[in-house]
């Protein structure tokens, strides 16, 4: 706009865009902003690490980014598949501890009462401990499209119930007596030098990438956080949708709960609780749309790997754990701020 | 509170020559669609102006700019001293313009009372809230109007009439220079339209302009003095409000009836959907019976809330059927959801693409194919690109759509090109019989005349169709016969043959 000082202009002067010819990257930059946003985050990223945190770009290192980044990333995705359903679930961190308390418990158990089969025992913990993650999945997705009640409440009101449930369990303390051939194999194990929970995040990256690009259920899924009501009209069963969505965020969260513990060597009820705003973090930074229908399943893969390469950067620099809880929540709401369409 | 009657000898005085509100060349862009093309209007006061025009005429438009709702692309108006546009409702207020919209502005929690002193809440003592003045003002208000409302109501238990009455009194409350009131009779029983037409003559005495918008004929020479027809966003005369009902009907239509539309080829052949004595649950819909053939448009007219929308909803599943039969393709159907719908063989294709149609950031392909994985040519539970790009190729190339642009979400589009794709999202699967509901509402004459194209050769390949419109013409242009609804009955059938506008029209009133 122009700043003559002329106050006398004529009234009727129509409105003047504020630059007339907008060069043709910027007009790419507008449409694209959400796009830009995540590379544009992880480049700076890398760059300021790579320059200040000794040994960041080592082989050891970003092997242990691999390993660390397993367990958010699992999490992360489960968050995607309520997004894009249109959903929200605060209770991914509830439900890790649930399953740690109770896939433990069930393995302890179960090898006490027959000591000579570990393989039994960690089946029926690890089914346990799924099985758990499914039924509070039924629960919130039972709640937010048939009964109405909005997700965020939902699944908030179950996140405290299921954190009741995991201390009246496990009473608070860790339970210990797990067969020892299940951390082995499933928390410090290793298949082709690539740690197992390695394989099993990769397992889960593509299993959801394909439920999401190649298969009705994932348009489905895409169509009924997009518009319920048109979803609907199209003949989509758009409750059975969200709360297999919900169903299978349980499912995915119970299984990074069971890896912790077989990482841990116990079941603990104190995990999981920064799992809810940092698998958020990751899913909104990602461009994930938190009013549903718009998400990518790679996206959500860099955008935890930004989150925890930060971590890591930080945790190399020595900067204290309370200032990166601080950076986290920062990043969060820039990511918010720059994808915002003006 | 007699705010309303306090300038009545004044007002009285004011001179009938100069115009309270002058509008001139107002228009309005919504991207590359003119809404509103260069409107002129002279609101003189103590005269009740009629905006008159079909649904999408642009009378909404033109007043949500003259309240300051919206502002105009170009043109301008002028008000007690004020020229240029509203830049805000409150800045419209501020000038004397009070609009009553058929949305209301009210807060549905508080009670009548409270709602109508909004914003100028009495104060006592301390700058706390005085409720007990509150109430005596709009009980003194509502008395003083003859209106029939409990001040200490609360809002959201009261029917959509009373409502309606409270809005009023809000509007009024200031004593406003103009007054628009957007079919205010619509809800309203008969006794409140005659405390509203008696509070309209009391406002004109007092020298108030008032924008008045009615689709009831017979309300027009009754309380109007001027008159404006809209069509298609163009302002096509202002004559006085006592000109004959077959002429200013003429005027509103316009256009030329053969123009655009195929004529009917479709042969009827077997019935494919009945219905006998259909009653919906919430009393929208009450004992409609009806067949539909082979090859045949069968077209639903009536006003906006007689029910002819409810009626092809309750056909599609969407809401519960308290009584009567329904029977598709000779079977007995009674459906609990969409998809036992469209599996039974019935599409329903919703008025508001936007609310009820489409995923507005989901590219256009997956709109289109969507119930087409479910129980179309794309069935199946994995993707299958190679089918759904022959789908799609097929689908664009009936429905007109731009088929590069596939990729792109579907709100980049226009309002037409949205439109072609919600209607084609009913052919990406086999079925017998469709319901259209609004199928041209808001888009323009080129994507208008590839609609109608495209139902002319659905109903030529032999698909039974239902066409539920508010646009007349549409319906005489498209369709083989033609019912009109009223209160949620379907009044009366008329055969091509005796295709008659006003006799028709006549229907849709008492």
């Amino acid at each position: 706009m122009s700043t003559s000082t002329t106050l006398a202009a004529p009234a009727m002067v129509a409105n003047v865009p504020a630059s007339e010819a907008p060069a043709a990257w910027r007009q790419w930059l507008a449409r694209h902003r959400q796009a830009v946003v995540l590379p544009v985050l992880f480049i700076g990223a890398m760059v300021i690490f790579t320059a200040l945190a000794p040994g960041f770009l080592s082989l050891d290192n970003l092997t242990n980014v691999a390993r660390q980044s397993v367990y958010l990333l699992i999490v992360s995705l489960a968050q995607l598949l309520v997004l894009i359903g249109g959903g929200l679930d605060l209770s991914v961190g509830a439900v890790v501890a649930l399953s740690s308390v109770v896939g433990a418990s069930v393995m302890a158990a179960v090898l006490q009462a027959m000591p000579d089969s570990p393989g039994l025992a960690i089946l029926a913990g690890t089914a346990a401990g799924l099985a758990s993650g499914a039924v509070i999945g039924l629960i919130n997705g039972w709640g937010t499209s048939a009964l109405r009640i909005p997700a965020f409440m939902m699944t908030l009101g179950m996140s405290s119930v299921v954190f009741g449930i995991t201390l009246l369990v496990s009473g608070g303390v860790p339970i210990y007596g797990l067969p020892p051939e299940f951390g082995q194999l499933f928390g410090f194990g290793s298949l082709l030098g690539v740690p197992t929970p390695v394989w099993a995040a990769l397992a889960v990256v593509v299993a959801v990438y394909v439920l999401l690009e190649r298969t009705r259920y994932g348009r489905h899924l895409y169509a009924t956080g997009g518009n319920l009501r048109a979803a609907e009209l199209s003949g989509v069963r758009t409750r059975r949708v969200s709360i297999i969505a919900f169903m299978l965020s349980g499912v995915l969260s119970a299984l990074c709960g069971l890896l912790l513990t077989a990482r841990l060597d116990t079941g603990e009820s104190n995990i999981g609780a920064s799992m809810p705003l940092e698998s958020i973090a990751a899913c909104v930074i990602a461009g994930v749309a938190l009013a549903g229908g718009v998400g990518r399943a790679l996206a959500v893969v860099v955008g935890t790997l930004l989150i925890v390469f930060v971590q890591n950067g930080m945790n190399l620099m020595q900067v204290g754990a309370y200032a990166q809880t601080m950076v986290i929540g920062a990043i969060l709401i820039t990511a918010m701020a720059l994808s915002r369409k003006s | 509170m007699s705010a309303v009657l306090a300038h009545l000898d004044a007002a009285r005085c004011v001179s009938q020559a100069e115009p309270l509100m002058r509008v001139r060349g107002l228009s309005k862009r919504y991207g590359t669609h003119l809404a509103l093309k260069g409107v002129d209007l002279d609101l003189m006061p103590g005269q009740v102006h009629i905006l008159f025009g079909e649904n999408g005429a642009g009378k909404s438009t033109l007043i949500s700019m003259i309240a300051g709702a919206n502002q105009p692309s170009d043109g301008w108006l002028e008000v007690a001293g004020h020229k240029g546009s509203f830049r805000s409702v409150a800045e419209a207020r501020a000038h004397g313009v009070r609009a009553v919209f058929q949305e209301f502005s009210l807060i549905p929690h508080l009670t009548v009372a409270d709602n109508i002193t909004l914003g100028e809440e009495p104060v006592a003592a301390f700058g706390f809230l005085s409720h007990a003045s509150a109430r005596e003002q709009a009980v003194r208000l509502i008395a003083d109007l003859g209106f029939d409302i409990d001040a200490d109501a609360v809002v959201a238990d009261l029917p959509r009439g009373k409502q309606q009455m409270v809005e009023i009194c809000k509007a009024v409350r200031q004593s406003p220079r103009v007054l628009i009131l957007d079919e205010p009779t619509a809800s309203l029983s008969e006794h409140d339209t005659q405390a509203l037409f008696a509070l309209v003559a009391r406002l004109k005495a007092q020298g108030t302009a008032i924008i008045y918008i009615t689709h009831r004929m017979h309300e027009i020479p009754l309380i109007g003095d001027s008159l404006t027809v809209l069509r298609d966003g163009a302002q096509i005369a202002t004559v006085s409000a006592q000109t004959p009902e077959s002429d200013l009907i003429e005027l509103m239509t316009g256009r030329t009836v053969s123009d655009i539309y195929p004529v009917p080829r479709g042969e009827p052949g077997q019935v494919l959907m009945s219905l006998r004595g259909l009653s919906t649950a919430d009393g929208a819909v009450i004992e409609a019976s009806l067949d539909v053939r082979a090859g045949e448009i069968l077209g639903v007219a009536g006003l906006v809330g007689c029910g002819k929308s409810e009626l092809g909803q309750a056909c599609f599943g969407l809401s519960a059927i308290a009584s009567g039969h329904l029977t598709v393709d000779g079977k007995s159907a009674r459906f609990k959801h969409p998809a036992d719908a469209i599996e039974a063989g019935v599409w329903y294709s919703p008025p508001d693409r936007k609310r009820d149609g489409l995923a507005l950031m989901r590219p256009a392909r997956e709109n289109m194919t969507l119930s087409s994985l479910a129980f179309g040519k794309a069935r199946g539970v994995w993707l299958r690109a190679k089918a759904e790009g022959e789908l799609l190729s097929h689908l664009s190339s009936q429905v007109d759509f731009p088929q590069p642009r596939l990729d792109e979400s579907v709100a980049n589009f226009s309002g037409g090109n949205q439109q072609k794709a919600l209607l084609a999202k009913g052919l990406a699967q086999d079925v017998k019989v469709y319901i259209f509901d609004e199928p041209t509402v808001g888009v323009d004459i080129g994507a208008r005349q590839a609609i109608y194209k495209y139902l002319g050769e659905l109903s030529a390949a032999g698909a039974a169709i239902v066409l539920i419109s508010s646009d007349l013409p549409e319906l005489l242009g498209m369709s083989h016969r033609l019912m009109v609804m009223r209160g949620g009955r379907l009044v009366s059938e008329f055969a091509r043959a005796d295709y008659d506008q006003h006799r028709i029209l006549e229907q849709f009133f008492e």
